[in-house]
């Protein structure tokens, strides 16, 4: 009887080990076989300028078509801001929020050196583009 | 005029696989209905915890519980299925992974331990991902030759091992939980009604 109880509990074992180490298995194929994820195609650069002209700068590769997928994907940027029928009208970049209601401050985009005339969600991302974000007080 | 009468006395296992007179009882179709309703009504209320199911459960228990009635109950189960959520490639998957679970359970159907029923419930749960790869693999070849199916079907898989691994997970749980008191409440109703 006892050693009927041993044989069982010792299939239980068995079994349970066996399942345990096939999910150890999957787990093992999923991590080398699975889908890694592609880094993006095209090198921009976003740089941050503060209202002491501090700068922080972010180089990243990606895939976005528009400036606001770009900045999401830079690792460390924060942002947020109005959602409008132009997209969003960023007012906070890195937890410094421009008032233009206070003291005529806003951030404002520029492409290549140039005046970004597109909101964030209209403006394309091109291989080599650098893109700043720099604090203003009119 | 003399009637002659036939008595037949069936085993429990004659009365569970044996249909013997080939007639469906009403009885029997109500069991039937109320199974596929369980099953739809589980599956609904865990519908947000991904993979976490009880179809398994269900399936493997009223296997061993209603015998045959299993053969009409996957079907109606598959059925509905198809009619509310669409008749997808997904679709194709479950007519054959649920009815190879009830072919499992009834093959098995003599054992009782618990923890073969919560290894073959989990096991199923993991190779769920595997058997629906199938399809792909077809599709795969018919575009791609046999390697290009392959291909297709193994990468659709890995993609899908964590799920599996939840599903088996979740499937060993609730059959090493549920699995007793299922077990001990519908033998107290066939003992109160004296057989289903």
């Amino acid at each position: 009887m006892e050693n009927e109880s041993k044989k069982n509990n010792g299939k239980v074992i068995l079994g349970v080990g066996i399942l345990a180490a096939a999910i150890v298995l999957l787990a093992v194929l999923y991590s080398v076989f699975r889908e890694k994820p592609v880094e993006g195609t095209k090198s921009i650069t976003i740089q941050v300028a503060g209202p002491e002209e501090e700068k922080t700068e972010y180089a990243l590769k990606t895939d976005a078509e528009y400036l606001r997928q770009a900045m999401e994907e830079a690792e460390g940027l924060t942002f947020s801001g109005q959602e409008s029928e132009y997209g969003m009208m960023v007012d906070t970049v890195n937890g410094l929020t421009a008032d233009y209601n206070a003291d005529g401050a806003y951030w404002s985009f520029y492409v290549n050196g140039e005046y970004c005339n597109n909101g964030i969600d209209s403006q394309p991302v091109a291989d080599g583009d650098t893109f700043s974000i720099v604090y203003t007080i009119e | 005029m003399k009637m002659s009468t036939k008595k037949t006395t069936k085993t429990p296992e004659e009365g569970l696989w044996g249909r013997g007179g080939g007639r469906l009882a009403v009885r029997d179709l109500a069991l039937i209905g109320v199974m596929v309703a369980v099953i739809e009504v589980s599956k609904a209320a865990l519908a947000f915890l991904p993979n976490i199911e009880l179809t398994s459960f269900w399936i493997i228990l009223f296997t061993l519980f209603f015998g045959w009635r299993i053969v009409l109950v996957v079907p109606a189960f598959i059925l509905i299925e198809g009619a509310v959520y669409g008749f997808g490639l997904w679709w194709v998957m479950y007519l054959y992974a649920w009815p190879l679970l009830a072919l499992l359970a009834w093959i098995f159907r003599k054992r009782e331990s618990v923890w073969f029923w919560s290894i073959l419930s989990g096991a199923f749960g993991l190779s769920f991902g595997l058997l629906c790869a199938l399809p792909y693999v077809v599709i795969g070849t018919t575009e791609g030759g046999l390697g290009g199916g392959l291909h297709a079907g193994f990468t659709w898989w890995v993609a899908g091992i964590p799920w599996d691994i939840a599903h088996a997970v979740g499937n060993f749980v609730l059959m090493r939980v549920l699995y007793r008191p299922v077990r001990g409440a519908v033998r107290r109703v066939e003992h109160a009604k004296g057989g289903l």
